[in-house]
């Protein structure tokens, strides 16, 4: 029942590059609890999918803000309702590698300095205009100049030109090899369409050449699209046009237990959760027939305790031992996840490039603990005491007096508690770094590269954001504040490095470096849930238009264009 | 009398609304920040100027009220260069939602609690009333959200009787509209029938005891007609008060039966602008809900003359 803070606004850059990534199912049990590590798909059917129907889906979270995806700040809720109308130009297969989607390909010069993106033909927006060159262009410009979040993630960039009315050029200062993850950026990269990037309501009429139309949306209530007859793509495996729904209609639902209750009340067809305990419910409900799901930790986003290393207590290496050692993380996942996720040994989780099952995280150890809160008192003649940030809903709140228990009785650490109101007070605190630690969930799953904007130090073109000033690291994003020399090495190399063994080994060492530094303290890797009726069919969508196999994560969503039903009835 | 409750009206929708701009300037965190959370230093600068947040709060809310009074209720804030969503729209949408479960449920509630109050009082200290009077204490004891969850377990869940959640207009599909509402009108109707019950049956009581209702039994008049026709109406004035002021808060208050039924009605709505820090929309939502809450006890003051002819024209001093 882990609900960290959700980085609602954060959690959406990252994508993953990968390396191979081998399908690996582990069946759950029929009613109890399992850890998933990997995927299981009840929504694989080799039967013909018959068109028609309407999907009411439960959401997470409505979008504040709405869809003008240069200036959006979508969470979970809104990339799946992204996705649904927009295209990427990349997007990630089964083998956990980028292809090329709405472009027909993506191609980098031998340095990887200069990046060709060459559109495929024929594909045109809802109202109607092309997909061409100068939209796209006007796109990419607008997510790198317009976006507070894409301005540092693509600050490398100095260029996206029009080479012909199908292709684009993109040159970057530095050999940039996972380039193309970017332009997927879970999901949330989508074209639009000229004629919404430049209207006054950009964020409510929404113009994509995704799978379904925009029909109506109600910020609170419901988000409705309707099938988009001329959508580009058919199914590979049928030739079928898709999508094969007629409707969808997204509904913000952001009790996760009433989100549930209404999946099985049949109000819902299809919900997604992260909360384990949804998900054990979910799979009783699976054992007994009434409901199917898509469960899946790969490519995961991570919970952990997020430190504030720019003051003290925890610009000691020793404080964050203490802590470290002082949490039992298994008891905890047991407590509060039902035992059902799996242990974090570092910001890569499985299927990630840099995974590493073994890190040399702290594992649990009182004594340890002891010492170390006795080396920090040593060292600074105070006593190792903190605040801990969370939000203040009931479960999250348990989550963070279990871990004062463990602190207190494990490490004789004594801690406060400070709850604040809603996620967005706790993603002010993370700006200003007006905190201790704090419980915090981001970082999902995708090349090792997509993290480089939420560490790295010493290349922020706007350290000015920072609404509190300068501080040690003049990365506003970096929210610890830790500026580690190895670690921005590390990423620098990474970015250019070729695809391969070295460029793994390079974020294998920043897995070890964050193990031995501490800088975040990691619990468990999320687990994603998508259930639905037991007619509903085809959740992580048909294969690639170049035959690869669909997506496998879903922390930034699954796709809707396959999303078909029995007799055409959800 | 209509230009004193207009000038009555205005008053509360200054006072009403200014106190909601100080308080909503005591939220704590920047609002610009959980607004536009990675805005650049000119973005920010834009937010705070055309959020008059640079101001002082007398000026924002003369500013605010200025716009409100000709109508112009703005838009919710959505980002530098993008047009929010009209908040005179959303209230459109929200606000008849609250209104018609506001009714639904004083109507259901006066349906019950009238039956049960006048027969509580026909029979007050037998076996009936002491049990109704137990009954009503336990009604009262639990909470709005437990009714309504174990509403939604019964009914929904696991009998699939009703919609456990969602709206549909009445113009669309009655029989789907009072399906969907049945649960949250319930749920609400629960806590109120056993006040206005009690408050209905203790005023009886006291009618019962005049002069006038010892006269008309002693004509032979039936017990019925003396209750129904002879006692209700003087002792309705109270529940009538009561039902009055509780306008206000099945309005906005209803958060919690909106929010578990996914209503999306102006309770919500008012519990999202904070959450959200969307300033002007949260003052034009509190100002309609002082504004229909003082018509409505506009209404209600009105029905005391047709209640009791005494109060027409009456004067203190």
């Amino acid at each position: 029942m882990t609900v960290f803070a959700t980085v609602a606004a954060l959690a959406v850059i990252a994508s993953a590059c990968g390396g191979g990534s081998s399908k690996s199912s582990t069946p759950t049990s029929a009613a109890g609890p399992a850890t998933t590590a990997g995927i299981v798909d009840k929504s694989a059917t080799d039967a013909k999918p018959v068109p028609g129907g309407s999907i009411t889906y439960g959401l997470e979270a409505d979008t504040s803000g709405g869809f003008c995806l240069y200036k959006a700040q979508l969470a979970i809720g809104g990339i799946q309702v992204a996705r649904t109308i927009y295209d990427t130009l990349t997007m990630p297969g089964g083998d956990g590698k980028i292809h090329p989607y709405l472009a027909q390909s993506v191609t980098g010069s031998a340095n990887n300095t200069i990046w060709t993106i060459k559109l495929r033909p024929n594909i045109k927006f809802t109202d109607n205009t092309p997909l061409d060159a100068a939209t796209v262009k006007e796109n990419l410009d607008h997510y790198r100049k317009d976006n507070q979040l894409f301005v540092f993630v693509f600050a490398d960039i100095t260029a996206v030109d029009v080479v012909d009315p199908l292709t684009v050029k993109v040159t970057s200062k530095v050999p940039w090899t996972a380039f193309p993850w970017f332009l997927w950026s879970s999901s949330r990269l989508g074209i639009m369409a000229k004629a919404q990037m430049e209207s006054p309501d950009c964020n409510t009429k929404l113009i994509g050449t995704g799978p379904f139309e925009f029909v109506s949306w109600k910020f609170g209530d419901k988000f409705v699209a309707k099938k988009n007859p001329n959508y580009w793509y058919h199914d590979p495996k049928t030739g079928a046009q898709l999508p094969y729904l007629d409707q969808i209609t997204y509904v913000p639902q952001e009790d996760g237990a009433k989100r549930t209750g209404s999946l099985e009340a049949g109000d819902y067809q299809m919900i997604h959760t992260s909360d384990a305990l949804q998900t054990v419910q979910i799979r009783t409900d699976v054992a007994a027939g009434k409901l199917a799901d898509t469960e899946s930790d790969k490519y995961p986003e991570l919970g952990y305790s997020m430190l504030n290393v720019t003051k003290a207590p925890f610009n000691n290496l020793a404080a964050r031992q203490a802590f470290a050692y002082s949490v039992d993380r298994v008891t905890y996942n047991k407590l509060r996840n039902a035992g059902i996720l799996q242990q974090a040994s570092g910001p890569f989780g499985p299927g990630v490039d840099g995974y590493l099952a073994v890190t040399g995280v702290p594992n649990f150890d009182p004594t340890k603990a002891k010492a170390a809160a006795a080396q920090y008192k040593q060292e600074t003649g105070k006593d190792l005491t903190f605040t801990i940030s969370h939000t203040a809903d009931p479960s999250t709140t348990q989550d963070a007096v279990l871990i004062q228990q463990m602190l207190k009785q494990n490490g004789g650490i004594t801690t406060q508690l400070n709850a604040v109101p809603d996620q967005s007070t706790l993603i002010n605190l993370a700006i200003g770094r007006q905190y201790d630690a704090v419980l915090w969930r981001n970082n999902p799953g995708a090349d090792p590269d997509t993290q480089y904007v939420w560490w790295h130090c010493g290349n922020s073109p706007a350290a000015g954001t920072n609404p509190n000033g300068a501080a040690p690291c003049d990365n506003p994003v970096n929210f610890g504040g830790f500026n580690d020399p190895v670690i921005n090495s590390d990423l620098d190399k990474g970015r250019s490095a070729p695809l391969g063994p070295a460029r793994t080994k390079i974020y294998e060492e920043i897995n070890k470096r964050f193990a031995s530094q501490l800088w975040n303290l990691w619990s468990q890797y999320t687990l994603w849930t998508v259930a639905y009726k037991t007619s509903v069919h085809n959740v992580l969508g048909p294969a690639l238009p170049d035959g690869a196999a669909p997506f496998e994560g879903l922390p930034t969503g699954h796709p809707v264009s396959g999303l078909w039903c029995d007799n055409g009835q959800c | 009398m209509i230009v004193r409750r207009l000038i009555q009206l205005i008053v509360v929708l200054i006072v009403v609304t200014f106190f909601a701009s100080l308080l909503t300037s005591f939220l704590p965190g920047d609002p610009v920040t959980t607004i536009a959370p990675f805005s650049s230093a000119a973005d920010r600068a834009q937010i705070r100027n055309q959020l008059n947040l640079n101001e002082n709060i007398v000026v924002r809310y003369g500013d605010w009220l200025g716009h409100f009074l000709t109508g112009d209720m703005g838009r919710e804030y959505a980002g530098t260069g993008v047009r929010g969503q009209a908040i005179s729209a959303r209230i459109q949408d929200s606000l008849p939602r609250s209104l018609l479960l506001m009714l639904y449920v004083q109507i259901l509630t006066l349906l019950i609690a009238v039956p049960l109050g006048v027969y509580s009082a026909y029979r007050a200290g037998s076996r009936f009333d002491d049990l109704s009077n137990g009954f009503a204490f336990l009604l009262l004891s639990v909470p709005v959200y437990v009714v309504a969850t174990l509403m939604l377990l019964f009914l929904s869940i696991q009998n699939h009787a009703l919609p456990s959640e969602g709206w549909v207009a009445l113009t669309t599909n009655p029989v789907e509209h009072f399906k969907h509402l049945a649960m949250p009108v319930i749920a609400i109707t629960v806590g109120q029938v056993a006040i206005y019950a009690r408050l209905l049956r203790s005023d009886m009581v006291a009618t019962l005891q005049e002069d006038y209702i010892l006269m008309a039994k002693s004509k032979g008049i039936s017990d019925g007609r003396v209750l129904w026709r002879h006692a209700l109406r003087p002792s309705s004035l109270t529940l009538l008060t009561v039902a009055g002021l509780n306008v206000g808060s099945l309005i906005g208050g209803a958060l919690i039966v909106e929010v578990i039924f996914h209503l999306n009605g102006l309770g919500f709505a008012i519990s999202d602008a904070i959450n959200r820090r969307q300033y002007v929309a949260l003052q034009d939502y509190i100002a309609v809900v002082a504004i229909v809450y003082v018509l409505v006890n506009f209404a209600v003051d009105g029905l005391y003359r047709v209640l009791d002819p005494r109060i027409r024209g009456a004067r203190i001093g």
